[in-house]
């Protein structure tokens, strides 16, 4: 029963109590959004896209122009550029902030459905996207959503910055729209067409997924309904201007999709987004995501059904959704236990032993900008690249597999066994004895005799904190 | 965290032996002098089959393309060149050691890069419904158990369906100890977790130290060590990100040309570091789908259908631009956009795997791909010893 906790959370830290009911202490945490557990600075989204902005327009029109004929010159000038603009920092704050609200916040649970839908709606590892973004889009555009509907927060995503960016919206164009007919585009041989790749994601991973069946043309069609939705484009801030409706760029007449008819212009967007959630393939695939992340790969129709339910109940309530999922994940708890994704893991790692981790405000707090950050500071970033999961950096815009098989391969085991083992040189001195891996036992697993006798097969504590931590029981809740 | 790597143990040279003592059988390879390697390199992203390998001379394929054709190109024959970023592929075309199947595809429409992709592996029609990849279950026809080799983070669905096989992907850090990895093995079996407790038998068994570099260059220098050995791997797997280049897809230079040059820089690595073994040696790209005919406004492409699969290799039979050209004409091409399809890829594949693994094309065919309608292209394209 107790791998509930680190199923729904990341597990009971050394000095908390074991919940008595455990579905309600589950169920009580996703109601309310609190503000972030982190004590540190936090930087809003519009302050670090002007760094962004700094760092495209300082490097592409600036360095690239003024030292074309000197490259060791320009190296050095364009590695000035990142420092000035934080582009080796942001990162790892954004991480750590992250990481301190699964460890120290006091809504665990909450913050476990917060990683689900960053995955969700991933924004894959693009441009600088990573460096100056991610981490505030999942901050300021998923997490407030918690706790409003998924329309709502398809919407918000769809048209956030980041996504607009991450998937070529702005460079879509309706073939018959009016900039379709501006000069420049015959002189420049730049015809105005559909880029149809946030279209495509929309249906595929934010929506109805392919088991609806739409077509390409569907694809088109959305697609056109989505022309004009792009980054306010100026000589000053490129690409990096708010995501506003451009008029100009919008494919004019009705439009078709998934066989419902949509006017054109600004509103269509979000009429179709709500006949999208509303789709019974939407729900089903949801329900399918949210029970393959905390159940098994092969979520049965049982278990999504009142997920389903909840859902369509709640007109798609996401504090609904989760209390339904919750309550599958509790009954299922025993029976199906999942595979935890590395990064899941580590946290787990670190929350269950109290490692120091992950770094503190006044580290964090002390970077200035203009200088190369430090080792310590740059932890979280190095530390979850060599994990091989780290959340700004999915390869594709399906974002990471959440598959038990597509973690298992013996780079990946081994990842485990050195950073369980590496994971020690955080451990506080205070806890370097054998009472305190009894309590953290005790605290999070249902036969805490049978670990112990397996951790004292060493006497060395690091070799402990390798064998608990990747115990079969630990590596799966 | 600074973290030094000391990590034993890889392919150890007595895997052979292993193997055979804990009762699986033999790999077919074990009584010959030489043995034969086959490369798949997975493009993933979705490689434009017309910018790696542009027809020739078709003015209304330059003018859909007016942007992102290709200024300067490196001439294979009257009908088709190869973009400029594909120099050692160039090369090996030279030697008769590298050649093209064009207007092929795996037998999938739906345009999605992760469909495409499940079914690249698996080989099959449903999208996620085999967990197994071709690749796998080719090996495991073979009797290839423990001689695979992916140089990824992750075990692609590609190579499983046979076990014991291996990834390198250098990681910073030291291993627990011999006596820590045996205590966690023997817990992972009262657990009955079989999957955990064989891929720990399997980094129990590595020899060589873990270090340096993730690029796949510098992955390839690696893998061709190990593939050059008599009793190293027999297969291995890469993987290139980025060829869904929906914007500034680029020309000569550009994404899509940076994601060839990486390709380019594998069978590189894999040439130089295989030795003569590069003689008994297969290396083919797979993909998901080709990209549409036209560029769009971003000066990018779409999602698409047909695409090229290169090859190259000792068992190259010769330097040909193996296809059955479908034309570019609007209504030649597939779903009036897409280069067509014209040679199902899993013929290619399974050709290749019977080749080099020394298994009959229809015990192929019908163990692989469970009796499909596939061409045995053998003799066509390979060298049949």
């Amino acid at each position: 029963m107790k791998n509930f906790f680190r199923k729904v959370a990341f597990g009971i830290g050394p000095n908390e109590k074991v919940p008595n009911d455990p579905l309600n202490w589950s169920l009580n945490q996703i109601n309310q959004i609190p503000e972030l557990s982190w004590k540190g600075k936090i930087y809003a989204e519009k302050e670090l896209r002007k760094h962004y902005r700094e760092w495209v327009h300082g490097d592409r029109k600036v360095l690239r122009k003024k030292y074309k004929d000197n490259k060791t010159l320009y190296k050095i000038k364009k590695d000035e550029l990142r420092h000035k603009t934080g582009q080796k920092f942001w990162e790892s704050l954004e991480l750590t902030i992250r990481h301190n609200e699964a460890i120290n916040g006091n809504n665990p649970v909450l913050t476990k459905f917060w990683l689900f839908w960053s995955n969700f709606f991933a924004i894959s590892d693009k441009d600088f996207l990573a460096n100056y973004s991610t981490g505030a889009y999942h901050r300021e555009i998923i997490r407030p959503n918690l706790n409003k509907s998924f329309e709502k927060m398809v919407y918000d995503a769809t048209v956030s910055w980041a996504m607009i960016h991450h998937l070529d919206n702005s460079e879509s164009a309706g073939p018959k729209s009016i900039t379709a007919h501006e000069d420049w585009r015959r002189r420049k041989k730049r015809p105005a067409t559909i880029n149809e790749n946030h279209a495509r994601e929309l249906l595929e991973l934010h929506t109805v997924s392919p088991e609806a069946g739409y077509t390409q043309e569907d694809i088109i069609q959305l697609a056109y309904i989505m022309t004009g939705w792009q980054q306010r484009w100026s000589k000053s801030k490129l690409e990096t201007g708010n995501v506003w409706f451009n008029s100009e760029y919008h494919q004019p007449g009705k439009k078709i999709v998934l066989k419902k008819e949509y006017k054109k212009g600004k509103k269509s967007l979000k009429a179709v987004i709500k006949d999208l959630v509303n789709h019974p393939n939407c729900r089903d695939f949801v329900a399918m995501r949210l029970c393959r992340f905390l159940i098994t790969d092969e979520p049965t129709q049982e278990m999504k059904d009142p997920i389903i339910k909840a859902f369509k109940d709640s007109d798609g309530f996401l504090p609904e959704i989760h209390k339904a999922a919750l309550k599958v994940a509790f009954k299922y708890n025993d029976k199906f236990r999942k595979f935890q994704t590395p990064e899941n893991w580590f946290i787990q790692v670190a929350k269950v032993s109290e490692l120091d981790w992950p770094p503190s405000p006044k580290i964090m707090d002390s970077y200035e900008l203009g200088f190369r950050p430090t080792r310590k500071q740059r932890l979280p970033e190095k530390m979850l690249n060599e994990l091989g999961h780290h959340p700004y950096r999915a390869k594709q815009p399906n974002g990471w597999s959440d598959i038990s098989t597509d973690w298992l391969s013996p780079e990946l085991l081994i990842r485990r066994l050195v950073f369980a083992k590496e994971s020690y040189a955080f451990s506080k001195s205070k806890n370097n004895n054998i009472e305190f891996y009894e309590k953290i036992i005790n605290r999070n697993f249902d036969n805490p005799g049978k670990i112990m006798s397996y951790l004292n097969k060493t006497n060395s504590f690091y070799q402990k904190q390798t064998l608990l931590f990747n115990h079969p029981e630990f590596l799966k809740a | 965290m600074k973290i030094k790597i000391n990590r034993r143990n890889f392919l150890k040279s007595s895997i052979v032996t292993s193997l055979y003592l804990a009762g699986f059988g033999l790999p077919s390879f074990a009584n010959t002098v030489s043995k034969k390697n086959l490369v798949i390199i997975m493009l993933r992203g979705g490689m434009d089959g017309l910018c790696a390998i542009p027809i020739r001379g078709d003015k209304n394929f330059e003018k859909l393309r007016s942007k992102i054709n290709l200024e300067t190109t490196l001439q294979l024959n009257s009908d088709f060149d190869l973009h400029p970023a594909l120099r050692t592929f160039k090369k090996l075309w030279d030697k008769n050691l590298g050649s093209v199947v064009h207007a092929t595809s795996i037998p999938y429409t739906g345009r999605s890069h992760f469909d495409g992709q499940n079914l690249m592996e698996s080989g099959g029609k449903v999208p996620y419904k085999i967990k197994t990849g071709w690749l796998g279950r080719g090996m495991n026809v073979a009797g290839l158990t423990g001689n695979g080799l992916a140089l990824s983070l992750p075990m692609p669905l590609l190579i499983r369906g046979v076990p014991m096989n291996d990834n390198y992907y250098p990681v910073e850090g030291t291993m627990p100890s011999e006596e820590i990895l045996d205590i966690i093995k023997n817990e992972f079996e009262i657990h009955s977790e079989k999957d955990l407790s064989m891929i720990l038998d399997v980094i129990k068994k590595r020899k060589f130290q873990s270090y340096g570099s993730r690029r796949n260059s510098s992955l390839a220098l690696n893998a061709g060590q190990q593939l050059s050995k008599i009793d190293g791997p027999r297969v291995a797997v890469f993987e290139v990100d980025g060829f869904d280049t929906h914007a500034a897809q680029g020309s000569a230079n550009g994404a899509h040309a940076d994601c060839l040059k990486e390709y380019d820089n594998i069978i590189e690595g894999l040439k130089s570091s295989l030795g003569t073994e590069f003689n008994n040696t297969l290396i083919l790209t797979l993909t998901e789908f080709g990209r549409t005919i036209k560029q769009n406004s971003s000066n990018g492409t779409e999602h698409g259908y047909g695409s090229a699969i290169l090859i190259t290799g000792g068992l190259v039979k010769q330097s040909q631009v193996y296809t059955e050209w479908p034309g570019l004409k609007k209504k030649e091409l597939f779903e009036g956009r897409d280069l067509n399809s014209t040679i199902d890829a899993r013929s290619v594949y399974a050709s290749a795997m019977s080749n080099v693994f020394g298994i009959d094309f229809e015990r192929i065919r019908k163990e692989v791909f469970w009796g499909e309608k596939l061409q045995n292209l053998s003799d066509k394209l390979f060298k049949i010893s």
